[in-house]
């Protein structure tokens, strides 16, 4: 069964990355478990499904990863049909609305400059309406989505592509 | 960046622990399958306001830091290590500095690491393995196929090398938690049982 690494890095059943991946099963079941725990938890804890996929666009953007960026712009646009919080994300208009603008801000910060991170940029996020359990969620989701996107760098790597 | 050859930091949170008196079912059971540690006690009990991110991520790193076979568990610290020199994060580098010089019994690599970060003189199959988790942390869009020659040409495997690919993804992830849900404090006092 592929999951979402597999798909990502366009990885063939029994090709040989596929099957060495499966030399860790407990990796592969925990990475795909991690995904979606983190895209789509039983409990949000109000950081909604459609900001957690608008918040990993904006780090694989940022990462400069266009097979990833494609895949969160798709997952986003089933959950955000107007488009709103994509132009967002993509530089285009600023949404009004405080705790939007607090929580890019923050993905941007921690994706970028983890080691300046202060205890007020925590206390912004509180301030903005996140509940504790929105603010870890959303912190896991940044670190994921970094971890995700060098994963699938050197699984290309070790395919032979760019 | 905090010297981090000194020993174990401690960490203080900020946001909020958990308080296991008024924990939820899910958050006690994904807190379970975390290592039990003084230090890990308040970084574990904040995770744990997102109990099913936990509950995965938990045995996620478990698996890539001490998977059998394949990449040396000293070269696995290492590669954690170099993220997080890199990454300016003190209180992960201390932690996995103690662990690879209790593994190799050369504490001289790390005080090089902390010293001269990607620059530092090792070996060259140590020196390969600080070049790609220098180049992966910092900027994985640059690495390309002939990013994996260096490593192969020290005798890494496949599997060696796409276990040193997780570690050090991981501790993209792992760095970036401690370092913008805390902060490290002062060394742990002697006596400590870490």
């Amino acid at each position: 069964m592929t999951d979402v690494m597999d798909t990502l890095a366009n990885l063939q059943p029994g090709s040989p990355l596929f099957e060495l991946r499966r030399e860790r099963p407990d990796l592969v079941k925990h990475l795909q478990g991690s995904d979606d725990a983190i895209f789509t938890p039983t409990d949000d804890g109000g950081l909604t499904s459609a900001e957690r996929s608008a918040a990993a666009l904006r780090i694989a953007t940022l990462l400069r990863d266009g097979m990833l960026s494609a895949h969160y712009r798709a997952r986003l646009a089933a959950l955000d049909p107007d488009g709103t919080l994509a132009r967002t994300v993509e530089g285009g208009a600023r949404i009004t609305e405080g705790r939007w603008d607090a929580i890019l801000a923050h993905v941007d910060l921690v994706t970028r400059g983890p080691g300046i991170a202060e205890r007020k940029d925590i206390d912004n996020l509180l301030a903005a309406g996140l509940s504790s359990h929105a603010v870890v969620s959303l912190s896991q989701l940044i670190g994921y989505v970094n971890f995700q996107a060098r994963v699938l760098a050197g699984l290309r790597m070790l395919k032979g592509e760019a | 960046m905090r010297d981090f050859t000194q020993g174990e930091l401690d960490w203080r949170p900020w946001v909020a622990p958990l308080d296991l008196n008024t924990a939820s079912e899910r958050q006690l059971i994904a807190l379970k399958v975390t290592p039990s540690n003084r230090a890990v006690g308040a970084y574990s009990l904040v995770l744990a306001h997102d109990p099913e991110a936990l509950g995965e991520r938990s045995p996620l790193y478990n698996a890539v830091m001490f998977g059998t076979k394949g990449l040396p568990r000293a070269d696995r610290e290492l590669g954690a290590v170099a993220a997080s020199r890199l990454n300016g994060c003190a209180y992960c580098a201390a932690v996995h500095a103690l662990r690879f010089t209790q593994l190799t019994k050369e504490p001289e690599v790390m005080v090089r690491i902390q010293r001269d970060g990607a620059g530092a003189a090792l070996e060259p199959r140590r020196r390969a393995i600080l070049e790609y988790a220098a180049k992966l942390t910092r900027d994985p869009a640059a690495i390309g196929p002939a990013d994996a020659a260096p490593l192969r040409a020290q005798g890494l495997t496949d599997l060696e090398i796409l276990d040193l690919t997780h570690a050090v993804a991981m501790f993209a992830w792992a760095n970036r938690l401690m370092q913008t849900l805390g902060e490290p404090t002062a060394p742990v006092r002697e006596g400590n049982p870490l």
